[in-house]
């Protein structure tokens, strides 16, 4: 017993002690879903690792917003020499510490709906926020925004908060790309419908959602991916809506201060090659970010396919968001 | 060791520097700390317009709110927690009653994300008993808003405040309580002679801590208030931080918190001290009391009874929702169950010392408290509030500024997250602690001071023996807040290698839904396991007290 | 010598305003006499070092002893009741009187058990104060008292309460007690304990 044990307290007692960063291990910052053990984290640890003959170490801090945070906080002497889980809500925040350093690397892989030129970051995954819907409640979804909005009150729907959650933020700018200046009304119109708005995308799918609180929760429709294909469940699907979907692309990018920067390098145009791709679509639940051609799963055939992106373009998302936020309190607040 | 011109015997640590000193340093840190973190916030960027507190309405909103849910949270927490606190009084007898008693520890440690699960289960819209009464009466019952808010606050601090009732109810003497068995008083009466003079001295910590406990709760108030209308200022404090990255509005935001916060911390500590002038000597003995029969008697048993209910249907939603998942772990082994394993040994690596550690030092802080007059005491009290008043975030984030040169890498980072947690679990702890510590009667304490029971002898001879249950329990809630923490933790960045509530969120991450539930159950079990094994001690102790207590009432009677 | 002179003392917020002047020589017992509320228990309180005085003076063999915390004072208190920590068992609460950490020698425990089997409680070193009568308890702080082994004995009502056959034990102790030189300082309302005991009066 105590012989077994042996090992499993080396493991939690040796992180402690160790301290040195070797020169030639390569530290990425990044969120928790990505380097669970469930996430694409350790199969793209291992791959390259293979790859490169250095080491691959995660720092898991809580979400985008953290990295960032804790880029900003540790300025010039931070470890990190990749940052891996920006999205395009986060990336001009993060453009402006000037803390990132520019790629070199050719951007003609990508597969994403929009056209992606940008010299800091490399996209390593997109997909749509969606209103995913329980089927055997909820048999006729909406058919679009405009119906949601208007829809009786009996249709309760789960949003998140856009001042404390990626998708809630996603949601913001989604009707803000379809309504424009009318978007303030349309949230007036919309919040008989809204049964909560939690702090986290967790705190809805898990205590609400799945506990049939209501039938529609906003998320991504690439979630029905992983109920399709892992617990073998056709009843979550996402809803299709006519005025097409906001787009979300997950990002990465080179730290200025790193003195790794040639093997952060190699890890960014790694990150467009199947060997990195190949455990995004059912790890991180995403599109793959380069045509991964038949190795992408069979269910991701099955999931919408919307007829327009709406992509509003980030630097504008950055000037305008608290405008933007303003707005949407005053129509929530009566 | 030093001999006096009359042969007496210096104890250890028992000059007076030893007795404020460690209590005073880490009284002051605490301060010292905050102070710092809010600097250190605007010393990174400009000063904030302060005159944006009144003139923007949606931050005049938000103050409004949490003042206002706050409020009626503590109110009605305090008011059940009360009744139950006498009903456990009244009957001592009750079967169950040590379970119960269990469970209301355990309800305060519960993690956000568990409780709210669980409580949505019972009381949401498709709730068990939502459905039970939306079947049998006309009653429409919506959880989402103020509703849901309260009923949330209520499940955690209802039964923290009729935990720390029992106990002050339990200290009132055994001299008086007889008395007032025999002249049968009853009601009103019976209330102004036993109960309220020893509730009177526990009440305004109570309420100050609960109320604290609402205004900074957040997950709570976004997931069951219904929308933007129920913001915190503990969110907006958050949004800034993590979204806008103006800390000045945060330091500002963290400021007006603090100031409420610690405003009503101080009115109420200065009541309860001037109030906290009765000694108590410690007399658990049972003594029937003239109002704990006939009805009254059902009355209670009806209360208990829909009070275990109202606390238990929830954790019963959280056991059959995690069972699947736990028992496919516990079946199938392999990956998930060693990582379930090794994030158990991570959790209690770090919980246990932050445990320890919380114990520790509340002991220090308030044993400066009792030595020193009444400023320290104040002191004391007001500075073990701190870590509630400052939103985590805040304090990580200046930690954070302060620590960093000294920080080697991220995996110090669990040491001091251990720290926080131990921090943060202060409040708690030494508000179970202080009653017992403090309450020496005279003639104990005359009789100490002249066989020279001080410093470590003191602690030795007389706190150690009579705080031994109240320490225990203290230690579990340090423990269990730590076990079931994702804040603090998931603030400094951990390596690959989670705990429990990390790998909980991990797992949500990863729409691993089912695993999660399972996890979720197994957080409870083990913070059920903390709350009963730390209680054993105090458990045997009382029985052996309860015999010897028959004697010493016969031998009292004798002569009285 | 025990010399107290011009020791006043007043309650908070109170009128009266006590004054003593006495000396008492080894060997001696003093016994002071008056009415309940006249200021019995303060004294001996004040001696002890639980109150503080206005203004006098408190001198042992010519040592000021004002300034001294109780735990420095030559004295040792026995009152009416409470006199032992109800969470201990008998044996420590005696030993605590010879040393606060309990590091007792070999000698001092078996001194405890002697005296013990002297006051007729042989086999009560792990009983604890709340299985024992009043007598009994009382025999045990008395005990632990004398095993002090400080030269002022201060006591307040010591036999008050207590059935004839302990009350005889106790003073025959005491007696002993102060033919072995030690100063006693006693208030009792009884006629008979102040008969036996005492050698001199301090009316009040």
């Amino acid at each position: 017993m105590l012989r077994q044990s042996l090992p499993l307290l080396a493991a939690i007692s040796l992180p402690l002690v160790a301290n040195a960063t070797d020169n030639n291990t390569l530290t990425v910052y990044t969120h928790p879903s990505f380097a669970a053990d469930w996430g694409p984290g350790p199969g793209v640890k291992e791959a390259f690792e293979q790859q490169c003959g250095c080491s691959l170490d995660y720092v898991v801090l809580e979400s985008g917003g953290d990295i960032l945070q804790r880029l900003r906080l540790e300025g010039q002497s931070t470890d990190a020499d990749v940052v891996l889980g920006l999205d395009t809500g986060t990336m001009e925040t993060a453009r402006q510490t000037g803390l990132l350093a520019p790629h070199d690397i050719k951007l003609d892989a990508l597969d994403l709906p929009v056209d992606w030129q940008d010299s800091l970051f490399v996209p390593y995954d997109w997909g749509y926020f969606a209103f995913v819907y329980d089927t055997e409640e909820l048999p006729d979804p909406p058919k679009s925004l405009e119906e949601l909005v208007n829809a009786p009150n009996d249709l309760q729907v789960i949003i998140q908060d856009p001042r404390t959650s990626t998708p809630g933020l996603g949601l913001l700018l989604w009707m803000k790309a379809v309504y424009g200046d009318r978007a303030g009304e349309k949230w007036q119109a919309l919040s008989d419908n809204i049964l909560t708005t939690t702090k986290s995308w967790s705190d809805g799918y898990f205590s609400l959602f799945m506990n049939g609180e209501a039938p529609m929760i906003l998320s991504y429709s690439t979630s029905p991916a992983y109920h399709m294909a892992i617990d073998k469940t056709d009843r979550y699907q996402a809803a299709e809506f006519e005025e097409g979907h906001y787009l979300q692309v997950e990002v990465a990018a080179m730290v200025e201060p790193s003195d790794q920067k040639d093997l952060a390098g190699e890890f960014l145009r790694f990150i467009l090659t199947p060997d990195f791709q190949r455990h995004i679509p059912l790890k991180n639940v995403m599109y793959p970010a380069i045509d991964l051609g038949d190795e992408l799963p069979d269910v991701f055939a099955r999931l919408i396919q919307p007829d327009a992106t709406l992509f509003i373009d980030p630097a504008r998302v950055a000037e305008r968001r608290k405008a933007w936020l303003d707005e949407w309190l005053n129509a929530m607040i009566p | 060791m030093r001999h006096s011109p009359f042969g007496y015997t210096q104890a250890p640590f028992s000059h007076p520097a030893w007795q404020i000193g460690p209590g005073l340093t880490i009284a002051c840190g605490l301060i010292a700390l905050t102070v710092t973190g809010v600097a250190a916030l605007l010393w990174q960027a400009h000063l904030p317009e302060v005159s944006e507190l009144w003139r923007n309405r949606y931050l005049n909103n938000v103050i409004r709110f949490t003042v206002w849910q706050a409020t009626v949270s503590t109110a009605l927490s305090l008011l059940l927690g009360l009744f139950i606190a006498l009903a456990l009084v009244r009957q001592p007898r009750f079967p169950g009653r040590r379970l119960l008693l269990r469970v209301m520890e355990l309800s305060l440690v519960l993690p956000t994300i568990v409780a709210v699960s669980g409580l949505v289960a019972v009381y949401g819209r498709h709730g068990w008993l939502t459905a039970i009464v939306e079947q049998w009466t006309t009653v429409r019952w919506n959880l989402y808003g103020l509703n849901g808010i309260v009923l949330a606050h209520v499940f955690f601090n209802a039964p923290l405040a009729g935990r720390i009732l029992l106990q002050a109810l339990e200290s009132v003497p055994a001299p008086r309580r007889r008395i007032a068995s025999q002249l049968g008083l009853k009601g009103r009466w019976l209330w102004r002679t036993l109960d309220w003079p020893a509730v009177r001295r526990v009440l305004p910590g109570v309420a100050a801590l609960v109320f604290t406990l609402c205004f900074t709760s957040f997950a709570i108030v976004m997931t069951l208030g219904g929308g933007p209308a129920s913001t915190t200022l503990e969110v907006a404090i958050y949004q800034s931080l993590r979204f806008e990255f103006d800390f000045g509005r945060a330091a500002l935001l963290a400021v007006v918190q603090l100031l409420i916060c610690g405003a009503l911390w101080f009115l109420m500590v200065r009541r309860s001290l001037s109030a906290n002038l009765s000694p108590a000597r410690e007399f658990p003995e049972s003594i029937p009391r003239p109002d704990s029969q006939g009805v009254r008697r059902l009355q209670d048993v009806a209360l208990l009874l829909c009070f275990s209910l109202f606390l238990l249907l929830p954790l019963a939603a959280v056991l059959f929702r995690g069972l699947p998942g736990l028992a496919t772990v516990a079946i199938n082994g392999g990956q998930p169950l060693n990582e379930m394993t090794e994030a158990t040994l991570r959790s209690f690596a770090i919980a246990l010392p932050a445990g320890a550690f919380s114990v520790f030092s509340g002991l220090l802080v308030l044993s400066m408290s009792s030595r020193g007059g009444g400023h320290l005491s104040r002191l004391s009290s007001v500075a073990t509030a701190v870590p509630l008043m400052v939103p985590p975030i805040v304090l990580g984030t200046a930690l954070f500024l302060l620590l960093r040169p000294s920080l080697g890498n991220s995996y110090d980072g669990l040491a001091l997250v251990a720290l926080i947690n131990g921090v943060m679990a202060l409040p708690f702890v030494t508000q179970l602690m202080r009653g017992p510590l403090n309450n020496l009667d005279k003639s104990t304490v005359r009789q100490a001071d002249q066989l020279g029971l001080r410093g470590w002898y003191r602690w030795r001879w007389l706190h150690w023996p009579r705080l031994k249950r109240p320490l225990a329990l203290a230690m579990a809630y340090g423990t269990g807040l730590s076990l079931g923490d994702f804040g603090v933790i998931a603030l400094f960045g951990t390596p690959g290698q989670p705990t429990i509530p990390v790998l909980l969120y991990q797992q949500l991450g990863s729409y691993r839904m089912d695993l999660a539930a399972g996890t979720a159950l197994w957080l409870v079990c083990l913070l059920l396991l903390v709350f009963a094994a730390f209680s054993l001690p105090g458990y045997r102790r009382n029985h052996r007290n309860l015999a010897g207590n028959v004697f010493k009432a016969l031998a009292e009677g004798r002569h009285a | 010598m025990l010399e107290v002179k011009g020791l006043t003392f007043r309650y908070p917020e109170t009128e009266t305003i006590w004054r003593f002047t006495f000396g008492v020589d080894h060997g001696e017992c003093i016994a002071i006499n008056g009415p309940s509320g006249s200021g019995k228990s303060t004294l001996l309180n004040l001696l002890a070092g639980f109150l503080t005085p206005e203004s006098g003076t408190i001198r042992w063999e010519n040592r000021l002893l004002n300034e001294l915390p109780p735990w420095e004072r030559p004295v040792t208190s026995l009152f009416q009741e409470h006199n032992l920590f109800e969470h201990l068992d008998v044996q420590t609460n005696i030993g605590l009187g010879i040393h606060p950490g309990l590091k007792l020698t070999r000698t001092q425990k078996e001194a405890i058990s002697h005296g013990l089997v002297s006051v007729g409680m042989t086999g009560f070193e792990r009983r604890m104060p709340g299985d024992l009568s009043g007598g009994q308890r009382q025999r045990v702080a008395l005990l632990r008292a004398l095993l002090r082994d400080q030269p002022i004995l201060l006591l307040d009502e010591p036999l008050t309460g207590l059935d004839a056959e302990a009350r005889t034990q106790l003073r025959a102790l005491l007696l002993r007690h102060k033919a072995a030189g030690k100063v006693l300082v006693l208030a009792s309302h009884d006629q008979e304990d102040r008969k036996i005991l005492a050698d001199k009066l301090l009316n009040l």
